[in-house]
């Protein structure tokens, strides 16, 4: 279940992933960066397509300044930097376009890891970890994500043990911990 | 020959004081108190103790200040955090309390 092996400092990490946990993991990660390229249309003056900006200028949208994500999700991976919203709004007014691209970047790098094993009898693929740093990113946003969704609180873990196995967001929570499970095991390989 | 005021006048920390910003980190359920302590040594290049000791600040007070400096700094270090995923916002700093 997403073991690792190896060291980051010689260079020879890897985590070993069955099948199933590869298609979970790039399920999540195609999801999140489709919902992290979601914008709205007061959002296309950052873009750095010229039409995009034309368009947004045309739309007198220039000088406003950019509200909080509706999306629960997106509010959590792209968070006020203020307390009062006003401060907020003009802060991401300059900023919430990297942070978006940053996060991209980092889910676009995991996809491109999730490869499956060549020969299909294996098991299990046995993926190198290039670049520890950015997957541990990466996998944190996948659970920052999921546990908006989950509405995951301090005394879940305890929730999610009681659980019937009938209740349909049983496999979630499962894969939330699993990926914790993850992530733990590779800041320990570090 | 000056006198105290008016040295302290001349240096006036009270403007000083006012630009003075802090970056506040905030406990959330998600975040491993492993990563958090990777994050702060990564970003603020502190000594395992030092960041060990920040995140059990966050983890059992609710929150910590992570760094001081200029406005500009602390939205340059809020926005590294939030890069990181961690819950973080910036305010003036009042004279040590959160």
């Amino acid at each position: 279940m997403g073991e690792f092996k190896g060291s980051a400092n010689a260079g020879d990490l890897s985590v070993a992933l069955s099948n199933d946990e590869l298609h979970i993991l790039i399920n999540l990660v195609e999801q999140l960066l489709e919902l992290l390229g979601e914008r709205n249309f007061t959002h296309h003056y950052q873009s750095d397509d010229p039409f995009a900006q034309l368009m947004a200028a045309s739309l007198g949208n220039l000088e406003s300044a950019i509200e909080q994500p509706e999306d629960p999700v997106l509010r959590r991976l792209l968070p006020n930097a203020y307390a009062d919203a006003e401060s907020s709004a003009e802060f991401r007014k300059y900023t919430e376009s990297s942070l978006r691209s940053v996060k991209q970047s980092h889910l676009m790098y995991l996809r491109e890891q999730l490869v499956f094993p060549v020969d299909h009898e294996l098991p299990k693929a046995d993926i190198a970890v290039t670049d520890p740093a950015q997957w541990l990113i990466a996998i944190n946003d996948l659970r920052l994500a999921l546990a908006v969704r989950l509405d995951i609180k301090q005394e879940s873990f305890e929730k999610y043990e009681l659980m019937v196995d009938s209740d349909r967001q049983k496999p979630l929570f499962a894969v939330y911990f699993w990926l914790g499970g993850i992530q733990e095991s590779l800041i320990n390989h570090l | 020959m000056s006198s105290q005021t008016q040295i302290e006048e001349e240096l006036d920390l009270s403007k000083f004081f006012d630009n003075l910003w802090v970056a506040i980190v905030w406990d959330d359920p998600v975040n491993l108190m492993n990563y958090v302590t990777y994050v702060f040594i990564k970003l603020f290049n502190f000594s395992k103790e030092k960041a060990h000791k920040l995140m059990m600040q966050v983890h059992t007070e609710g929150k910590a200040m992570v760094a001081s400096g200029s406005r500009e700094e602390m939205e340059r270090v809020v926005q590294q955090l939030h890069e990181h995923g961690l819950w973080a916002t910036l305010q003036r700093d009042d004279h040590g309390r959160v």
